[in-house]
């Protein structure tokens, strides 16, 4: 499988998070807002806005400081969900069938809470090391059909999939400073996202690419396109396979799309 | 009017140059690393060489600079850039199979909860030997953002240092990256 870099979008100021929703429309999370690109449109959020996520319903989440803010497809705020224990710092949002899941990069978890807010339970924090291990500050996972949660562990270079339960199931990836198909550095991938197969990001140097659900490299869709010192570079995936990158350095969002050859 | 002013002004500036003397020559005035100006250490300098300036051109045997680890900031990571050479070919570990400090400076031992099955769920603390460490700057490159945390920084040692009148490291710095200050406000 091969891609090619079809477009930049100028994110015009800080770029945490993004998101595409089903129609293809493409969300970021940046600054104290809520970009929605294509409408040109920008919703403040009440704190600097670090993920964002659509829901199956329309509605928009954005993970902030202790809190996550729930707006309609319009942009008007709908919920605020706060507290500062569970949602330290949301650095990812997603969606199983019946659960709202939130990655709070300050306590290496991630919190699954019911449609209503009520908390239900945490993935990843179950370990040795009491959490993910991310000295990248980020937590970031993306989910499958089946509701299976696929969590970056960047400091084990590994991404794993859970139970929405929080129960381990195994993991894909490994170390490797050489061979493309493992992960570099001290900790890589930073950023993962689930669509057809796991797509991840990586730091130092920065690098896109794909991989089936075995763990097998399909693709490095992308490494030179990116500034060098960019790290925790979002990553999302439409229905029709392009793939959309946030440069955090250029403040810009680089999409790929697959070409058949 | 203006005489007396310009002479108060040149007395001041006499007494200044005095006092820093003095202080100086009681070793209250020390030579310091400004990281931010360091190649090896100062951000958005990603994929060039170290430098081992501060090695080569010290008059102190080995240099009087030395790296340090910043424990507070270290991310204690089971693939640390710093101590492994991470291009190194894989071993039966999952791990680099090289070092990468030439002079072997650096050890590591697994913290808190240790999992013996499996190296990559733990903590590491990373230990600088300076006894070791000639300040070649290798693991400091290696450890700054965004391929590291920039836990390890370059350091003069005032017990080594001779606090020579103008530093030899600082006469062949490219950056200016050595500077004089009050030890109070040194590291």
């Amino acid at each position: 499988m091969q891609y090619r870099h079809v477009q930049v979008i100028d994110g015009k100021g800080a770029l945490r998070g993004i998101a595409v929703d089903g129609n293809g429309q493409l969300y970021a999370a940046g600054d104290s807002e809520i970009r929605v690109f294509d409408r040109n449109e920008r919703w403040p959020t009440s704190r600097p806005a670090h993920a964002v996520a659509v829901a199956s319903d329309g509605s928009v989440y954005a993970g902030e400081i202790g809190q996550i803010e729930i707006f309609n497809g319009a942009g008007k705020l709908l919920h605020t969900w706060r507290d500062e224990k569970l949602l330290g710092r949301v650095t990812a949002i997603g969606f199983t069938k019946d659960s709202v899941l939130a990655g709070d990069a300050a306590d290496r978890a991630i919190r699954r809470f019911d449609r209503g807010g009520k908390f239900l339970n945490n993935i990843g924090k179950d370990s040795a090391v009491n959490g993910l291990l991310i000295p990248n500050g980020v937590v970031d996972f993306g989910v499958d059909a089946q509701d299976t949660i696929y969590a970056a562990n960047p400091g084990k270079h590994r991404v794993e999939r859970y139970t929405a339960g929080g129960e381990l199931l195994g993991h894909i990836g490994r170390f490797d400073g050489i061979d493309p198909a493992g992960f570099t550095g001290c900790c890589n991938p930073t950023n993962v996202a689930i669509r057809d197969g796991i797509y991840t990001t990586e730091k130092a140097g920065p690098r896109v690419k794909a991989y089936d659900f075995s763990g097998k490299l399909l693709a490095v869709i992308a490494t030179d396109l990116f500034d060098a010192n960019c790290k925790n570079m979002d990553i999302a995936v439409d229905a029709r396979g392009r793939v959309y990158v946030v440069d955090t350095v250029k403040a810009a969002i680089f999409v790929f799309e697959p070409v058949k050859v | 009017m203006s005489q007396d002013l310009t002479r108060r002004t040149v007395l001041a500036v006499l007494a200044g140059g005095a006092a820093f003397l003095v202080k100086k020559a009681n070793g209250q005035i020390v030579w310091q690393v400004n990281a931010s100006r360091c190649i090896n250490s100062r951000l958005f300098e990603a994929g060039v060489e170290a430098c081992n300036l501060c090695t080569t051109e010290c008059v102190v045997a080995l240099s009087a600079v030395r790296a340090v680890n910043e424990y507070s900031k270290c991310g204690r990571c089971n693939i640390c850039p710093a101590y492994f050479n991470i291009t190194s070919a894989v071993n039966e570990l999952g791990q680099p199979s090289e070092k990468l400090c030439p002079r072997d400076a650096i050890a590591r031992k697994a913290i808190g909860k240790v999992d013996p099955e499996d190296p990559a769920n733990n903590f590491y603390e990373y230990i600088i030997d300076e006894e070791k460490c000639d300040g070649c700057g290798k693991c400091v490159m290696k450890c700054k953002e965004p391929l590291g945390l920039g836990s390890i920084t370059l350091r003069v040692r005032y017990d080594k240092c001779v606090n020579c009148n103008y530093c030899s490291i600082l006469k062949a710095c490219p950056q200016n990256a050595l500077m004089q200050l009050p030890i109070d406000q040194a590291l």
